[in-house]
C-alpha cells in the first residue's frame, strides 16, 4: 500500500512539474502602471534622519527609473551585489507596486515588511547608504544602495560567516557575496514566482546531458537565472591558474541555437547582453540553474 | 652548503623576486610608453564618442580579442582572432568607425594592453567619464605570483592628490578615491596608475 502511495506521489509530482515546464509566461503580481501611479501620487519625500546619506529627490528618481525600466537596475562597479540585483530585476517585472511600497516604507521608517518578512538594516547601513562613490551610475542611485545593503544585511550564507557585520566598504567584500543556496533562499522569500527547480552548486557543475535543451525548456516555461563562472565568460585567460568557481548571476532572456552556435541574450549589470557560444562552452560556465514558473498570488 | 653560499643564494633569489615587484613599475612604464598610450587614449575617446564600445584581449598570447559593442538595447560581445576580416565587417554592421578600432587593437597588442574601456563616475551628482586601461607588462610577471596588471586611468580634468601622490576624492575632502577597490597614484595631473590582480 505504501509503495503504491509513493508511486502515485511520484507520478503526480512528475506531471505537476511537467505542466509547469511548459507553462505560459508568468502573470504579474502587480502592474507597472499601478506602481507608476502610486509613486507619482505619493507626494514630496522629505529628507530622512534615518538615512542621512540619501537625498530624497535622487531616491525618487531612482525609484521611478527602476519601475519604468527594470533592466536598468545596476549592482555597481566592483561590488558583490549581482545576486541582489538579479532578484531585483525579476521582482520589478513581477511586483513593481510591492517593491515601490516596500522601498518607501523602508525609507520612511527604517524598517519594512515584504511577504511577511521584516527587514530592518543595521545602523551602520543606514549611515552609509547613499554615500557610495565610484560605483558607476550607482553613485546617484541611493535607493539601490539602501536596498542591496538591506538584503545583504538580512540574508546570510556560509560565505558571509567571517564578516557578518557591515562596515563601510564591505559592499566590495565577502560580507555582500552570495552563494547559490543563499540566492535560492532569497528568491523563494522575495519573489512571488514559483521556484520550479534549482540544480547546481557552488563547486560542481550540474550533470545534464543536453544542457541547451534543458535551459531552452525552462526558459520557455518562465524565468531562468544562471549561476555562472564569469571569469570564463569574460575569458580572463591571462593567468595560468584560474579558480573554476561561479561568481555571477545572470537572467537569461533569449536562447537559440543555429548550426551548433548558441546565441544567448541575458540581463546583467543594468543592461542586456548578447553573446554567442558553443554547447561545450555553455557547459563549462554554468554551475547553477534556477527556474521559475507562474506566480502564485498570495 | 656553507654559510656564505647560503647568503649569496638568498640574496640572488630575493633580487630575482623583488626586481619584478610592482613597486619598480610605478611611473616608469608610463613614460617609456607614453606616446603609444596617449595615442590609444585619444583614439579610444574620439571613437567612443561616436559609438560606445570596449576592447579586451582574452588569450594569454594576445591573439584573441573580444569587442563589446554597446547599443541602446543590447551589448553585443564578439570574439575574433586578431587580423580577421570579420572584425571590420562587424564594426561596419553597427556603425563603429573601422580604421581607428583596428589601429587601436594593433596598438593594444603591441604593448600588451588587455583592456580599454570607458568608466563613468559622478562628482556632486555630475557625470564624468574616465578611460581605463589594463596593461600586462612583462616585468610584472614575477615568479610564484598571481598575474598583475598595470592599470592606467585617464581623467578628463586635473585631479587632487595627497602628499604621497595618492588620488583624493576632492580637494577639501581628503578621503582617498578608490576605483574598483584600488588606490591610484599620480603620474601627472590627469593620469594615474595602480597595480592590480584584476584587469577589469
Amino acid at each position: 500500500m505504501l509503495l503504491i502511495k509513493r508511486l502515485l506521489v511520484f507520478i503526480w509530482s512528475f506531471l505537476f512539474l511537467g505542466n509547469f515546464c511548459w507553462a505560459s509566461d508568468p502573470v504579474s503580481t502587480s502592474s507597472k502602471a499601478a506602481a507608476i501611479s502610486f509613486v507619482s501620487n505619493y507626494g514630496k519625500l522629505e529628507a530622512s534622519k534615518i538615512w542621512p546619506g540619501i537625498k530624497p529627490a535622487w531616491f525618487m528618481k531612482n525609484l521611478n527609473e527602476n519601475i519604468t525600466n527594470p533592466a536598468s537596475v545596476y549592482p555597481g562597479e566592483g561590488s558583490y551585489f549581482c545576486s541582489y540585483s538579479a532578484i531585483t530585476y525579476l521582482m520589478l517585472q513581477d511586483d513593481p507596486l510591492g517593491y515601490a511600497k516596500f522601498a518607501l516604507e523602508l525609507y520612511n521608517t527604517g524598517k519594512a515588511v515584504y511577504r511577511n518578512i521584516l527587514y530592518e538594516p543595521s545602523e551602520s547601513i543606514k549611515k552609509e547608504a547613499g554615500r557610495f562613490k565610484y560605483k558607476g551610475v550607482m553613485d546617484i542611485h541611493p535607493l539601490d544602495q539602501m536596498w542591496y545593503l538591506t538584503l545583504a544585511d538580512h540574508y546570510k550564507g556560509y560565505l558571509n560567516l567571517f564578516n557578518r557585520k557591515y562596515d563601510a566598504g564591505d559592499e566590495n567584500s565577502f560580507w555582500a557575496s552570495s552563494n547559490y543556496g543563499k540566492f535560492n533562499r532569497m528568491a523563494k522569500k522575495l519573489l512571488y514566482y514559483n521556484l520550479a527547480s534549482s540544480k547546481g552548486s557552488d563547486l560542481f557543475r550540474p550533470h545534464i546531458k543536453n544542457l541547451y535543451s534543458c535551459l531552452a525548456e525552462k526558459l520557455n516555461a518562465g524565468k531562468l537565472v544562471l549561476f555562472i563562472n564569469n571569469r570564463i565568460v569574460h575569458k580572463k585567460d591571462h593567468v595560468n591558474i584560474r579558480l573554476a568557481v561561479p561568481t555571477h548571476f545572470i537572467v537569461v532572456e533569449k536562447l537559440y541555437k543555429i548550426n551548433d552556435v548558441i546565441t544567448m541574450v541575458y540581463w546583467e549589470n543594468g543592461a542586456k547582453t548578447q553573446m554567442q557560444l558553443s554547447p561545450a562552452f555553455l557547459k563549462r560556465i554554468v554551475y547553477g540553474i534556477t527556474a521559475f514558473t507562474n506566480t502564485s498570488n498570495e | 652548503m656553507n654559510k656564505p653560499y647560503q647568503i649569496i643564494l638568498t640574496l640572488l633569489m630575493s633580487a630575482a623576486i623583488f626586481s619584478c615587484s610592482p613597486k619598480n613599475i610605478s611611473t616608469k612604464y608610463y613614460f617609456d610608453n607614453e606616446q603609444v598610450l596617449d595615442q590609444m587614449e585619444e583614439s579610444f575617446k574620439n571613437t567612443y564618442a561616436e559609438h560606445p564600445f570596449s576592447v579586451a584581449f582574452t588569450s594569454r598570447d594576445f591573439a584573441t580579442v573580444s569587442v563589446t559593442i554597446k547599443t541602446d538595447t543590447l551589448n553585443y560581445i564578439y570574439d575574433f582572432n586578431v587580423g580577421e576580416t570579420r572584425i571590420a565587417d562587424t564594426l561596419a554592421a553597427y556603425g563603429v568607425p573601422i580604421a581607428p578600432v583596428i589601429e587601436l587593437i594593433k596598438n593594444m597588442q603591441s604593448i600588451k594592453c588587455a583592456w580599454i574601456s570607458n568608466y563613468d563616475y559622478y562628482t556632486r551628482e555630475k557625470k564624468n567619464s574616465l578611460i581605463f586601461m589594463s596593461v600586462k607588462p612583462v616585468a610584472l610577471k614575477a615568479p610564484f605570483k598571481y598575474a598583475r596588471y598595470y592599470i592606467l586611468t585617464y581623467f578628463p580634468q586635473p585631479q587632487y592628490f595627497d602628499s604621497e601622490g595618492r588620488l583624493l576624492e576632492r580637494r577639501k575632502l581628503r578621503r582617498l578615491r578608490k576605483i574598483n577597490g584600488e588606490i591610484f597614484k599620480r603620474i601627472n595631473d590627469k593620469v594615474c596608475y595602480s597595480v592590480s590582480v584584476n584587469f577589469r
